[in-house]
């Protein structure tokens, strides 16, 4: 579903990413991880279109994002780490807009809304404007409006910022019940836990090129490390700017 | 649906909604606010109405003058709206954050240029209907038109405002994708290059001309630009003039090339977009090349105010590096102070200085009132803002051992510098070119200097008063109550203070007022300014400070 070939993106003396090669099939969750700087949002920025590569080719349900942009993002969706939202429009007028941007031809659209925010527990703002929701509300929104127009890949940058437990329970389901159902979901994120519990495969990308990729016990081989995740990451990404892993923790509970 | 329609009924919504909020805001701030619109509108009809009596009482060069300064009107509200449309054209195309979001969606490129070629023009052109209203009214008052004047008006209006903007944006567009970005010097070069360009229009100089157009050229810069048959601005006004006389046939043509001409930039805009438009966007959005920037701007002059207390040194620092990094601002205030410096200094050019004394005086007071107006307008853009721009941050300088005294009195000093040393400059130079004598010189200067202290520190303290942490566009900061409460106190003690000795100068050049009368005037009336301005400066600063120290975080 995703295919990226050879793809490189450099800002002036600094190689943002560099020769990422990747396969994402249909029907997986993928999760990114990479330190600051890495190239996470870059990449996502040139699979989304919104950033030119300087070489290299990316398929979105065989649709090359920059020979066919407008049929890539007609299959895709996009939830940027800082997004934007009309502020002053309500909810509902919202998901409208978003549906008609997208051609969603639905036979109850406005059934449809309401329903999604029924699910999402955004029924009784449905008549506030954007501007007057609290940060998850406008997560949850930014939510259904992504998944109004059945897109068959979703790129999502950090997608827990802010949210409370509840929420974040919510999304967690939500994306799996997606990816169950054939979507292809490719994410970035900073908290490994996140990664180890719901990603099917997981690619660490440092310096711009992708360093290791597989199932957590892919990682663990590529790796030589059997711990957990964080110290996969952290033995990975060790380098002069990036501090030293952490010794791992005594265990303070004698053994019985 | 088709995206742009979704688009459109979106921005629909948006206006509906805006009824929503009007009515949650007090009914003071909006009547207040309305109230200072109408009076604006009316008092540039009164002006406008003015102007075209004395021209009227001039005679027969006075009906040469209306007839041309219909065009000249023209010329420069078109000249605005491409300049007003260059910035906006940037912000909307290249910053807004909707266009990240729309550019996720499958929407081309030739669509989304056209939606946002739009929306900049719309944004940029309240401005022309706001003086293009009462210029018109005024005129057709005078001229005793009738209603169709005001339609024939609108219908040439309308395209001239899109073809102004199709100009704005192509030269946005074009500048974006072949200019190299983060190069402040490139920027600041353009805007020299368009001041150098204005200047070589306005002196256009046919080969044969009447005498008594070269006599009227000669005095109205721009004015044999402005009549040229192939201006837009000339069909317009042209235009306007014959069908409210009538002239059916030549006002349709005349209507049909500025529609013509309109549709053809539209198509250009369209397919230029559709080409650069995403390589340009690339050049904006692309990170920088960090390794090439200093770590510091402007480092000498941190080393040079190592004089100062730190806590204030560092604030100016952050103060002066936060603008010259957003060119967005600091390119709004060289336009105009360039094009007032321009202005100024083609005044030996129009033999303005060979004036007899009663106009000479007449064209020093009006350019401390444009200096001053600007000096106003800048101190509500960008000083009144300045403190609720700091927004999330604001707790850095909260928590700071530094009370909340040093930090507003530290802002309204660097404000006041910028801007006495901008409008000192600016009326010295006036002075100069038009051989002003010393004592007019004097008090045209220390005009200037009080106007702006008194400014900056209204500013700052209202700004202090009506701070908003939770808003990051000054657009919206700058347009609520306390932004326009400070526009009209700022206009108001501009007036207070010119107005005294514009009249006592006016009387002794028209009238002879004695020597000892007009002295013992001058010192009333400069005693006055002062008065004026040390109450401007200390009561916004006091309540002011007193507002940041009760406040709440």
């Amino acid at each position: 579903m995703i295919s990226i070939q050879h793809l490189n993106k450099r800002f002036g003396t600094v190689q943002a990413v560099d020769d990422l090669s990747l396969e994402i099939p249909a029907g997986e969750l993928f999760c990114f991880l990479g330190p600051n700087g890495a190239g996470k949002t870059t990449t996502i920025k040139m699979m989304t279109g919104l950033l030119r590569p300087d070489s290299g080719t990316i398929r979105i349900g065989g649709f090359d994002v920059q020979k066919q942009p407008v049929e890539a993002k007609r299959i895709m969706g996009y939830i940027p780490d800082m997004p934007f939202l009309y502020e002053k429009l309500t909810p509902v007028e919202f998901l409208k807009f978003v549906a008609g941007l997208y051609n969603v031809t639905h036979p109850d659209l406005s059934g449809h809304i309401e329903s999604s925010l029924s699910q999402f527990g955004l029924q009784e703002a449905r008549n506030a404007l954007i501007g007057e929701l609290s940060h998850g509300m406008r997560q949850r929104l930014l939510y259904i409006a992504t998944f109004i127009h059945a897109p068959r890949v979703i790129f999502i940058d950090e997608p827990l910022i802010g949210l409370d437990p509840h929420s974040i329970r919510m999304i967690k389901n939500l994306l799996r019940a997606k990816v169950r159902d054939g979507m292809t979901i490719l994410l970035t994120t900073h908290i490994l836990a996140l990664a180890e519990d719901i990603a099917d495969r997981i690619g660490i990308i440092s310096g711009g090129r992708l360093i290791a990729l597989g199932k957590l016990g892919d990682l663990r081989t590529q790796s030589g490390d059997k711990g957990s995740l964080e110290d996969i990451f952290l033995n990975l990404t060790a380098s002069p700017k990036n501090p030293e892993p952490l010794p791992p923790k005594k265990n303070l509970n004698p053994e019985p | 649906m088709s995206p742009l329609t979704a688009i459109w009924i979106k921005n629909w919504n948006t206006l509906r909604n805006l009824r929503r909020i009007l009515q949650r805001e007090s009914i003071f701030k909006t009547v207040f606010i309305l109230l200072f619109a109408a009076g604006m509108i009316g008092g540039f009809f009164m002006m406008f109405l003015n102007g075209f009596q004395f021209l009227a009482s001039l005679g027969g060069g006075g009906f040469m003058i209306t007839r041309r300064l219909f065009s000249l009107f023209f010329l420069g509200l078109g000249a605005m709206l491409v300049m007003s449309n260059i910035i906006t054209s940037y912000s909307t195309l290249f910053r807004s954050r909707e266009t990240l979001f729309l550019l996720t969606a499958p929407l081309d490129t030739r669509t989304f240029v056209t939606y946002k070629f739009i929306e900049s023009t719309l944004l940029s052109s309240w401005a022309f209907f706001f003086l293009m209203i009462p210029f018109t009214a005024a005129y057709a008052w005078h001229e005793k038109l009738g209603l169709v004047f005001a339609v024939w008006t609108v219908l040439f209006s309308l395209p001239f405002v899109f073809l102004c903007g199709a100009l704005g944006s192509l030269i946005s567009l074009a500048a974006v994708r072949w200019f190299p970005r983060s190069r402040l010097v490139w920027g600041a070069a353009a805007v020299i290059l368009l001041i150098l360009a204005i200047r070589v229009l306005l002196q256009i100089r046919p080969v044969m001309q009447e005498e008594a157009t070269f006599i009227l050229n000669r005095f109205l810069p721009g004015l044999q630009l402005a009549t040229h048959p192939l201006m837009p601005n000339n069909w317009t006004a042209e235009g306007i003039m014959a069908l409210t006389n009538g002239e059916w046939f030549r006002g349709s043509m005349l209507w049909l090339v500025l529609v013509t001409n309109t549709a053809m930039l539209f198509l250009l805009i369209q397919e230029f977009g559709n080409r650069v438009f995403y390589t340009a966007y690339q050049q904006v959005t692309g990170s920088p090349d960090i390794r090439r920037r200093a770590p510091e701007l402007l480092g000498w002059l941190d080393r040079l105010l190592a004089f100062l207390p730190h806590d204030i040194r560092v604030m100016i620092m952050k103060d002066i590096r936060s603008f010259l990094r957003d060119p967005l601002q600091w390119s709004q205030a060289l336009i105009f102070f360039g094009l007032l410096g321009l202005y100024f200094s083609s005044f030996r050019s129009f033999h303005y200085n060979e004036m007899p004394p009663i106009w000479r005086n007449l064209v020093v007071f009006l350019n401390i009132f444009s200096v001053s107006s600007v000096i106003c307008s800048l101190a509500a853009r960008f000083v009144f803002p300045q403190l609720s721009l700091e927004g999330h941050n604001f707790w850095i300088l909260g928590l700071a051992p530094t009370g909340m005294r040093r930090i507003l009195l530290t802002k309204f000093f660097l404000a006041a510098l910028a801007m006495v040393t901008i409008s000192a400059g600016l009326m010295g130079l006036a002075t100069w070119m038009l051989q002003a004598g010393p004592a007019l010189s004097i008090i045209s200067i220390g005009l200037a200097v009080a106007i702006s202290i008194s400014v900056s520190a209204l500013s700052t303290g209202l700004g202090a008063l009506f701070i908003d942490l939770k808003q990051p566009n000054p657009a919206a900061i700058i347009s609520g109550f306390g932004g326009t409460m400070n526009l009209v106190l700022s206009l108001g003690m501009m007036l207070g203070a010119i107005l005294p000795f514009g009249l006592i100068w006016h009387w002794r050049a028209s009238e002879g007022l004695a020597d000892p009368l007009f002295i013992k005037a001058n010192l009333i009336a400069g005693l006055w300014v002062i008065l004026l301005s040390g109450l401007m400066v200390s009561l916004p600063l006091w309540l002011g400070i007193r507002s940041l120290k009760n406040r709440e975080y």
